[in-house]
């Protein structure tokens, strides 16, 4: 049985943060739950999902992170408690359903989102920080400082939803997502048999609006505030806001969530626990003032510790600012003094700098020759530039992309989208992709490139898009074209999975999220019926799908559709579907950098199951990471590179 | 004579131009194709010294030097090259006159090539089903028949040579045009490496050219007057008619000559060569007499052949009158001029003559002067 179900309360397990989050889900005892994937937050809902069954939870992929919310909060109107899960750019796209949420309130049923931030972007396609959202939109937010308070976090923050009547926040971050702690389980609720029912009910004989209509707006924005206040009142007494330190420290260094640990950490490294202490803020909107308040009135000196955005800083000068002018001692030090960054990822070093600073003490960790030896050592550690993965059928596609678009010679270019194929802006994909931004954008942008016309624009317009982010967002893009007149290719790289953030189905996969069978969405039918032209090619067979894109560029009118369909490498690997070719080079014939050549294979094509022979200084075949897909025979130019049925 | 990289190419051949659409540089790396005429670019190839400069008949040229590799003596300053013999000739096949855009002369001598051994495989141009002229390999007497008449606009055929797997035997036939002769002529003096034998080619005939169309603009201009399913062929009827003639399904449409002009490559107007003068044997049109072709034998490969052809009563052959000759001369001579004129207009000085080296100032003043 996985730990994360396991009955055993007191028990400590080994969890991954986002299991933890999601054991505090179960333990709060959630019927539904709901998530688009996107790394950090991808590994929550397949925790559910894995067992879902024995634990009477309905878990899914939805589609979009709006829809996943809309779900759950279906589930909350029939008084079920329910739970909704994403990254910081899902916030983004569930925001329009959540300030309409905001307005009737939830139902009876506990609501909790739980968003993993990004700090630094490190599997984004941006760096955001969802607090801020929590500002405007008026929800409570939790921010978790360990594996261990994210379940505790989440499973209270329902107790929390449930008293305001509101959806409830808890904000993770990479480090707290991906950090496998020690985690001590607590009790599992009772399996109820609660019927879900929705109370909200025509009554002939006394006809009114329902509960979750909202309207008019003055009269449901100002509960809104109170349930807020309410929510501020709650978080004053919180265990979850802690103070460690002497009683009136030279330095109060606020934080939030993971930095809680850079900060401890580096105060011990300074030895200054005397003279710091750091104030941990878990409940960070709205912020616990009281408390705040009388931490201010200990110290003279207030740094801030949080990434990204000066979230905590700038709620905190604003309450500094009403307490004038018993404030007016204090001097605040953080993103807006510039001893810390209001981007990218906090550390226990950039604590202990900022700390230096303000309290003019000096620090030498280690001795003078580390520096110089580590930047010896960093000589022998390997470059390696991000890569699609050898067997890749993007590759395929983004070299047919190229020539295509080189032989049509009209200035063409291709809007790239969210997936693996956002490589395309990259080595990987040749540098093909042009535009970047949100899930489905690619399709959006080419819709606005491909109606200027009048303006004398003559240059083909492609886009590219996963099969996951088809469904996702790029659906309404494509009306948007086929009714508007637009004039683009849309490419459709099916590669059977959702395969950047881990292999989760998606609606065109025939898979549940538990891994049941489910009804498979004709993503080339839907298109046909939308009204585009659909032609299905398999990139492997480079010449055709070259021929085809390049045919359908020439047609220059409407929107198109090609499906670039061939199944992720990975996922054939999981399936044990046996590999194709045994691969070699032919060294005889390989002419490596001479003309005819120069090295295109390892040089541009760049498959990792290719190298450069040291000794010879021809290609070979990285035995440990071919796949045997044999793409790399139809590229080779002096067909040095030989596929051979693999056996058996 | 310095030899440069693809890059290049394309910004000092390509972009200015110059580009004859010959073919020389593509097909033999994955970094340069022809397409719909033009020679396209596909990805960068960092090669410094590369082939794709090197052949191209619009990159820097020794012409004594490859006079002296096919001929043995330097560049002749005479209107018509190295011509051993000059004459008419036409097929004494009717069949082969019919199809035949003149008197059919090539054709013939292709067939008999074949079926001597003597070649293999011809490498000829063929206008496709939508008109755009395309490589095609002919290997009997019905398939060369098939690539007979011309379509007025260059065809990438040493793209096709350069495409022959390196390892081939092949013993090879090329018609060509002049800038195609000039090219091939380059690689025999300085044979490519990682490609196939240029020893293979063993028989080169050049046609006759004063310039060729620009494939985009005069498929434009066909697109907007025909449809190119029904189009046959394209005739220019020797002078005064002064038109060019389209010949569909329904019959033929002319047009005056000077609107075609408008179509013609900007590389034309720097070519020195009407008469294809690398060739073993040149033909073309032999202007005032219908039905018959010009030969010009320059080679004893070419002697050779149109002895075994005359011998077997393929060909038959007439003296060129005098009045024909000198025409032909002042033809070839005209052009050499206009080309050095707008060179030199073009770099600014005798100081720069493009791709052209080798000329003896004697030639070069020979073609100023005028």
């Amino acid at each position: 049985m996985s730990s994360i179900a396991m009955n055993k309360p007191g028990t400590t397990v080994l969890l991954m943060g986002n299991e933890a989050v999601a054991r505090g889900a179960i333990e709060a005892g959630i019927g539904v739950a709901a998530a688009y994937p996107g790394s950090p937050s991808s590994e929550v809902l397949p925790a559910i999902a894995g067992v879902a069954k024995e634990m009477n939870i309905h878990a899914e992929w939805s589609v979009n992170e709006k829809v996943a919310t809309e779900v759950a909060a279906g589930a909350s109107f029939a008084g079920i408690r329910s739970f909704v899960v994403m990254k910081q750019n899902g916030v983004n796209v569930a925001v329009d359903f959540i300030v309409n949420l905001n307005m009737t309130g939830i139902g009876e049923g506990g609501m909790v989102i739980f968003v993993a931030d990004d700090p630094g972007g490190m599997t984004s396609s941006n760096e955001e920080d969802s607090r801020t959202i929590t500002k405007w939109l008026d929800n409570p937010l939790l921010e978790p400082s360990s594996a261990q308070e994210a379940k505790e976090m989440t499973k209270w923050a329902y107790e929390l939803s449930e008293a305001v009547n509101l959806l409830t926040f808890v904000r993770g971050v990479t480090r707290i997502s991906y950090t496998k702690s020690n985690v001590v389980l607590g009790e599992l609720p009772e399996r109820r048999e609660k019927k879900a029912y929705f109370p909200e009910l025509w009554d002939m004989y006394n006809p009114k609006k329902s509960k979750f209509t909202s309207g008019p707006f003055p009269i449901y924005h100002k509960p809104l505030h109170e349930k807020l206040e309410k929510a501020r009142e709650i978080f004053e007494t919180s265990t979850f806001n802690r103070y460690r330190g002497p009683e009136n420290p030279d330095v109060l260094v606020i934080t939030c969530g993971a930095c809680t640990s850079y900060c401890t950490e580096a105060v011990d490294e300074l030895r200054a626990g005397d003279r710091v202490g750091v104030l941990k803020l878990g409940t960070t909107w709205p912020l616990p003032e009281k408390l705040v308040a009388k931490h201010l009135s200990t110290t003279k000196k207030v740094l801030f510790v949080e990434e990204m955005d000066p979230f905590v800083e700038q709620s905190v000068m604003e309450l500094a600012a009403s307490l004038l002018p018993t404030t007016c001692d204090l001097t605040f030090y953080g993103a807006r003094s510039g001893h810390l960054t209001p981007y990218n990822e906090q550390s226990t070093n950039l604590v202990i700098n900022a700390l230096m600073d303000i309290l003019g003490t000096t620090y030498q960790p280690r001795d003078l020759t580390y520096d110089r030896e580590a930047k010896e050592a960093i000589k022998i550690v390997p470059n390696r530039p991000i890569n699609m993965c050898p067997g890749c059928s993007h590759r395929a596609t983004f070299w047919a992309v190229k020539k295509a678009l080189q032989l049509d010679g009209r200035k063409g270019f291709l809007c790239g989208d969210i997936g693996c194929y956002s490589m395309g802006f990259a080595g990987p994909g040749f540098f093909q992709s042009r535009t970047m931004h949100a899930m489905g954008s690619g399709t959006g942008v080419a819709n606005g490139l491909g109606n200027l016309k009048h303006f004398g624009f003559d240059q083909p317009v492609l886009a590219i898009t996963g099969d996951s982010t088809f469904f996702h967002a790029t659906m309404p893009a494509l009306v948007n074209g086929v009714y508007n007149n637009s004039n683009f290719i849309l490419l459709i790289v099916d590669n059977s999975a959702t395969a950047m953030t881990g292999f989760q189905p998606h609606p065109g996969t025939g898979q549940l999220a538990t891994g049941e069978q489910a009804t498979v969405v004709d993503m080339e039918g839907l298109c046909r019926a939308i009204g585009a032209e659909v032609k299905v090619c398999d990139p492997f067979d480079l010449d055709n799908a070259t021929a085809t894109l390049l045919g359908m560029m020439q047609q220059d009118a409407g929107v198109r559709v090609i499906i670039m369909r061939h199944m992720c490498q990975l996922v054939k690997d999981k399936r044990k579907i046996p590999r194709k070719y045994k691969m070699h080079v032919d060294s005889e014939k390989c002419l490596a950098d001479t003309c005819g050549c120069d090295m295109l294979c390892t040089r541009l094509f760049g498959c990792p199951g290719l190298m450069v022979d040291r000794e010879t200084g021809k290609a070979s075949i990285d035995e440990a990471l071919c796949v045997g897909c044999g793409l790399c025979t139809d590229i080779c130019p002096a067909n040095a590179i030989i596929r051979e049925e693999a056996i058996g | 004579m310095k030899v440069k990289g693809c890059r290049e190419l394309i910004e000092e051949v390509v972009d200015e131009g110059l580009c004859a659409y010959c073919g020389a540089c593509a097909g033999s790396c994955p970094y340069l194709v022809s397409y719909k005429g033009r020679i396209v670019p596909l990805d960068n190839c960092t090669i410094s010294e590369g082939q794709c400069f090197k052949y191209c008949p619009r990159t820097p040229i020794d012409l004594d030097a490859i006079s002296q590799e096919v001929f043995g003596t330097v560049y002749s300053d005479d209107e018509l090259g190295n011509a051993e013999e000059v004459l008419i000739a036409r097929s004494t096949d009717a069949y082969i006159r019919e199809r035949a855009q003149y008197g059919g002369t090539v054709t013939a001598l292709l067939s008999l090539a074949l079926e001597e051994g003597f070649i293999e495989c011809a490498v000829l141009g063929k206008m496709s089903d939508e008109k755009i002229p395309c490589t095609f390999l002919a290997r009997d007497k019905d398939q060369i028949l098939q690539c007979a008449g011309t379509s007025y606009m260059a065809c990438p055929i040493l793209e096709a040579l350069n495409q022959f797997p390196k390892e081939s035997k092949e013993r090879l036939g090329i018609v060509a045009m002049p800038c195609q002769v000039l090219a091939l002529s380059k690689m025999k003096k300085d044979p490519p490496q990682n490609r196939v034998d240029i020893g293979n080619v063993k028989l080169v005939i050049g046609l006759f050219c004063t310039w060729a169309l620009c494939h985009d603009t005069f498929h434009r201009f066909l697109r907007e007057n025909f449809d190119l399913s029904q189009v046959i062929k394209f005739d220019i009827p020797p002078p005064p008619a002064d038109r060019f003639d389209v010949y569909t399904i329904s019959g033929r449409t002319s047009f005056p000559l000077e609107q075609i002009r408008k179509f013609i490559m900007t590389t034309c107007s720097y070519c020195l060569d009407m008469t294809a003068e690398f060739a073993d044997i040149s033909v073309g049109s032999a202007e005032g007499i219908e039905g018959w072709n010009t030969v010009i034998i320059r080679t004893k490969t070419g002697a050779d052949l149109m002895q075994l052809a005359e011998t077997k009563g393929i060909l038959e052959t007439q003296v060129l009158p005098d009045e024909n000759l000198a025409h032909l001369k002042t033809a070839a001579i005209e052009k050499k001029k206009r080309a050095l004129k707008n060179i030199v207009e073009r770099t600014g000085g005798k100081e720069d003559f493009l791709y052209l080296g080798g000329l003896s100032e004697g030639v070069i003043d020979k073609l100023l002067e005028y």
